[in-house]
């Protein structure tokens, strides 16, 4: 294997991968990083064996050449010095030769390193990407679709199947459902392919993956290809293949426990909802359960009050757009309230109870896509 | 890596039980190998995993040198899961590591198999939670459970596994193959009349006191044959301050069996047995001095010299004792 | 060995760090030893005080609550520091779990003593040598010097441990007090403070032994019931248990036993869990407690003690849970080896009334069904004035004032 490469798309390349690369691996050869030279350009893998990132070089874009006098071959090298060495190398230009007793030589200007490399075949087989089976997403929508959900997955591994994110499809809608069985979050949005050729209607990603996969997508970037195999699902921008492993179990029927009927219905403008259950829970943050209480009030007024035995208590009334139905008082985890306001992506928000020991929805005014579900705190 | 065919010759019954299940399809969810140290355990489970695994295999045999061969071997296979007690027990870290692997799919494919050394030192817990694990039939998972001592491994556990006990070696064979790793003709007849455990006999047969002690037992016969008055002395000298720990005292007994043994081969003409066989003239000679009987009754006095060892009775009483009555 | 220990009656230890914060800076910066140092609140203003200082500095005439310019002005060369809390907290905290390897009896009163008791402790040898050890550790291992008082109760262990200082072990038992203790001016007694004293020297009582040789009515009289408890405890009587959960405001609550024989037995160890965790789940009930934290103690045959702790998603209270959790902590961390002492402590224990229930998605509606009894109960608190939002007056059994600094560090100091 021999190549010559741009050292600033080498570098960003590197960075790229190194984010699923962990010294804490049991698997020896993942504390390396693979590097496969091909006729059309060069790729990057590295894993800590949940997910797996591969960066993609190209040999030449945009009449600009990156990478020349290519000689195939691949190496796995030490993710512990490769980065710093390439950060460092004086030239704009970086050569790496690989021999076939597994030494690499990495030249750039006067410097010459020669690092003892592994052998590709003990790396693990990433599944590749086919496109027939796969489906396409604005990246800006699939963050979205992460960010509203991903923050109610579990975190705790009682039910280890609750700490990844439900992917389903179903009538030609994708959704996404998390929970940590005290809150759900769900989010639904139509695909506009066809999507009867997909080879899966339901997976469970882990939710670490999904933050880890939030971070490395750019906002820039235009749609992120999905495609899920038996074992992984892969997720494929212009030069990054993120992949990840699944969550292996079947992931609880929720649909079932949503209250289908309300008693209650608070319509709010979602900023000042927050803002309040915010300030109330500057107190209640002090006590054990960062509960606040809300309560309904005459002329459509509601009452967000916290008491915090130690540190003193909070009482604020805002009004409501309109109360429908029955006197209301409830108690719930702040915490849980201001991350599901948060993902209301709407001015107005919809809040509907049905007692003060059963779940309630937010939902945003106008739309049915966004749901998000919390169980009240009974007080003793 | 030894074959199927080499292990058939080891261990017989269990290598045909796993290769007939290799061949129906049919690989359980867990075995449990038991077996004592050197019957081949860690073998097997690294023959039964490659055969798992091995896209390359003829007639159930994997050809071990595929990548998936070659990454078993390395512990670079990303599916195989390896758990060693670090110490004397199986670390918190590496449990928490199985549980996390139990609900991810595999990194490959969902074909798994996890190994997992001495789990007799597991926690019922931690074995209770992988064996409700396994139970989970649609999963391509294949737990083995690797220990020397069965009867520390909870009956719960024990009833979900299909165990397979390993066999300890017949002398013969074990005499072989200690040739086959180096050894003399004679040392390897000593050391299989010792010890069923290749890799224990190998160590024996190189450490220096060992041949020591070997070379002291034959003085203490030559001293009850020609100096018997100065046989308490010996003991006290040269025979006590090397054999210092109950252990080495016990080996040593057992030196003295061999000894008396081959007297009374001796005796029947039954010449193959004979185990010190470098030792041969001196043994015909012991033979003019203890007769068939009585070499039978010492050989009853070494044995319950050694049990009194066990009782904790006075080890150098235990010796006088002995070779007062070996004198006869 | 037992011949040290009394057929009845206790043998207490108190554990009291000599002038802590000021050792515990030496301890970090060896040069200091040797020196006069004094933690001051705050150095720059003059109008700082002292907060404690070393022996070296406390010879020159500094004394604590002393103003920074007065000290400064008696001893010159004084070395004054800023106090260091989150040093003082990891040398407290270490300091205890020394005393707790001992025994689970431990009762902190503040960062830098606690009470300890050790009737129990027979099989660890004699007292003198129990407290030597104690005292060798904490100096081998912190670096800090303490003074042990060894008695058959808290007040006579507290006033022992302040006749020999620093690193002092006295021993003071109830035919000691005529020579010892009753020599001693009044206003030295524990508990004891300037205006009883002053009120005491009214009646022409100035010594404990005055104190003791006056009529109890007449100290009822000047001082209440803690005239007669202090002239009790002059005379060495003092019945006030080593409570380890005292100082908490019960926010740990603990119970350990010593098996009968050192033991492997996987049924016997089961047995004895059972047992404590029934034990627990008992006084947790009795003062309507919940509790979040699992807390175990392995004592093995050769002494050598480990604790081990899990924080849970919810709290618990039944034996069954306490047992549960108790027994998996217990299989995670056993080596095999025999053990003596098994110990199940549950820790950030909380009033049921001041914490919530977070329903759950997957059983919300048994509790739902139960709604319209909440709904009544709800209503009777209503009329009749008690709101669930009011946290009622706990018992407040201690009566010596702590800082919030203190209070929060004695919480943690076992994690």
């Amino acid at each position: 294997m021999k190549f010559v490469i741009q050292r600033d798309q080498l570098m960003d390349s590197v960075q790229n991968v190194m984010k699923a690369i962990s010294s804490r691996t049991t698997i020896p050869i993942l504390t390396g990083l693979k590097i496969e030279a091909r006729h059309d350009g060069i790729k990057l893998t590295g894993s800590d064996s949940d997910i797996s990132i591969e960066s993609f070089i190209p040999k030449e874009e945009d009449g600009i050449v990156y990478v020349e006098q290519i000689e195939p071959g691949s190496i796995v090298l030490q993710a512990k010095y490769f980065p710093d060495i390439v950060r460092k190398l004086p030239q704009k230009t970086v050569e790496i030769e690989a021999d076939d007793q597994l030494k690499v030589t990495i030249r750039s200007g006067g410097s010459e390193f020669h690092l003892n490399g592994q052998d590709a075949d003990e790396y693990p087989q990433l599944p590749e990407l086919h496109t027939e089976d796969s489906f396409e997403l604005p990246t800006d929508l699939l963050k979205n679709l992460i960010k509203q959900t991903v923050f109610a997955v579990s975190t705790v591994e009682t039910r280890p199947i609750l700490t990844g994110v439900n992917m389903k499809l179903e009538d030609n809608h994708l959704n996404f459902i998390a929970t940590d069985s005290h809150r759900l979050a769900s989010r639904r949005i139509p695909l506009e392919k066809q999507t009867q050729h997909l080879n899966f209607s339901s997976v469970v990603i882990p939710g670490k993956s999904l933050n880890e996969l939030n971070k490395i997508l750019e906002d820039k970037q235009d749609s992120v290809e999905i495609s899920v195999t038996e074992n992984q699902i892969l997720f494929r921008t212009k030069h990054i293949n993120f992949l990840s492993r699944l969550l292996d179990g079947n992931y609880p029927e929720t649909s079932r426990l949503i209250p289908e009927q309300s008693k209650t219905i608070v319509y709010g403008t979602t900023k000042e909802l927050l803002q309040s259950i915010d300030r109330a829970s500057l107190l209640a943050k002090e006590s054990r359960n960062n509960v606040v209480r809300l309560q309904t009030k005459e002329k459509d007024q509601i009452e967000i009050s916290s008491n915090s035995p130690e540190v003193g208590n909070v009482v604020e009334e805002l009004s409501a757009k309109s109360i429908e139905g029955e006197d209301l008082k409830i108690s719930f985890s702040a915490k849980y309230m201001m991350d599901a306001l948060k993902a209301i992506d709407n001015e107005q928000v919809k809040i509907e109870f049905t007692g003060a020991m059963r779940p309630f929805i937010i939902r945003p005014i106008d739309n049915d896509q966004i749901l998000q579900l919390i169980l009240p705190v009974r007080t003793y | 890596m030894r074959t199927w065919s080499e292990m058939t010759t080891i261990q017989p019954l269990v290598s045909k039980m796993l290769v007939n299940s290799l061949k129906k399809e049919r690989i359980s969810h867990a075995y449990l190998f038991h077996g004592a140290r050197g019957t081949g355990k860690h073998e097997l489970s690294i023959l039964l995993t490659k055969s798992i695994f091995c896209n390359n295999k003829t007639d159930f045999q994997p050809c071990d040198n595929c990548k998936e061969c070659h990454r078993i071997d390395t512990g670079n296979h990303p599916d195989v899961h390896r758990i060693v007690p670090d110490g004397q027990s199986i670390k918190k870290e590496q449990i928490l590591h199985l549980q996390k692997e139990f609900t991810y799919t595999g990194l490959e494919s969902n074909r798994k198999v996890y190994i997992i050394t001495d789990a007799d030192k597991m926690t019922s817990n931690a074995s209770n939670r992988l064996l409700k694990f396994l139970e989970e039939p649609s999963k391509l998972t294949t737990a083995i459970l690797l220990t020397e001592n069965s009867q520390s491994i909870l009956q719960t556990i024990r009833s979900r596994c299909q165990i397979m006990a390993l066999k300890p070696l017949n002398p013969l064979s074990i005499k072989n193959k200690l040739v086959e790793e180096g050894l003399s003709e004679s040392n390897a007849k000593l050391m299989a009349a010792l010890t069923n455990n290749i890799s224990e006999a190998i160590e024996i047969s190189s450490d220096e006191w060992f041949a020591n002690a070997r070379k002291i037992v034959v003085q203490l016969v030559e001293v009850l044959q020609e100096k018997p008055d100065e046989s308490l002395l010996f003991i006290n000298n040269n025979w006590m301050p090397h054999f210092k720990e109950r252990r080495q005292l016990q080996q040593g007994l057992d030196l003295l069996i061999i000894w008396f043994r081959d007297i009374i081969y001796n005796y029947v003409d039954n010449s193959d047995s004979i185990v010190f066989i470098s030792e041969q003239e001196k043994i015909v000679h012991s033979s003019m001095n203890w007769s068939r009987e009585h070499a039978t009754k010492v050989l009853s006095k070494i044995m319950e010299a050694k049990r009194k060892l066990d009782q904790n009775v006075n080890p150098a009483l235990v010796m006088e004792q002995l070779t007062l009555q070996i004198q006869r | 060995m037992s011949k040290w220990y009394p057929k009845k009656g206790r043998v207490i230890f108190h554990v009291d760090m000599n002038s802590f914060y000021a050792s515990v800076e030496a301890a970090y910066d060896p040069k200091l030893k040797g020196k006069p140092i004094a933690v001051a609140g705050n150095p720059e203003e003059r109008r700082g005080i002292i907060v404690t200082s070393s022996y070296e500095a406390r010879a020159k005439g500094v004394k604590t609550t002393m103003p920074l310019w007065e000290a400064r002005r008696l001893c010159p060369e004084l070395i004054v520091m800023r106090p260091n809390f989150e040093r003082y907290r990891a040398a407290s905290k270490e300091m205890f779990k020394i005393l707790s390897e001992i025994t689970p009896n431990v009762q902190p009163v503040s960062i830098d003593e606690g009470y300890m008791d050790i009737t129990e402790c027979q099989d660890l040898g004699s007292p003198l040598e129990i407290a030597a050890n104690i005292q060798n550790r904490i100096a081998n291992e912190l670096d800090l010097p303490c003074s042990i008082g060894i008695a058959p109760n808290k007040f006579l262990a507290k006033m022992a441990s302040d006749m020999k200082k620093p690193m002092g072990i006295t021993v003071l038992r109830k035919r000691d007090l005529p020579k010892k203790l009753w020599p001693l001016k009044v206003e030295e007694m524990y508990g004891v403070g300037s205006k009883t004293a002053e009120k005491l020297n009214g009646i022409n009582v100035h010594t404990i032994e005055d104190l003791v040789s006056t009529d109890v009515y007449q100290l009822k009289r000047l001082l209440g019931i803690n005239g007669e408890r202090l002239k009790n405890r002059a005379i060495g009587i003092d019945p006030s248990p080593v409570d380890p959960d005292a100082v908490y405001d019960f926010k740990s609550i603990g119970s350990s036993e010593t098996l009968p024989n050192d033991t492997v037995e996987e049924t016997e160890i089961k047995r004895l869990f059972r047992n404590l965790a029934r034990n627990v789940a008992r006084r947790l009930k009795r003062k309507q407690a919940v509790g979040r934290s699992v807390q175990i103690m392995i004592r093995f045959h050769d002494r050598r003690t480990i604790t081990r702790s899990v924080k849970l998603p919810n709290y618990l209270e039944d034996e069954d849970e306490i047992f549960a959790v108790s027994n998996d902590l217990f299989e995670q961390n056993w080596n095999g080896d025999p053990i003596r002492l098994l110990g199940i402590t549950i820790q950030d224990v909380a009033e049921k009334k001041e914490i919530a229930h977070q329903l759950d998605l997957f059983t919300y509606e048994q509790e739902a069904s139960k709604e319209g009894l909440y709904k009544a109960i709800d209503k009777l608190n209503e009329k009749y004035g008690k709101s669930t939002f009011i946290k009622l007056n706990s018992n407040q059994e201690d009566n010596q004032p702590r800082t919030s600094f203190q209070k929060d560090f004695l919480d943690d100091y076992k994690k």
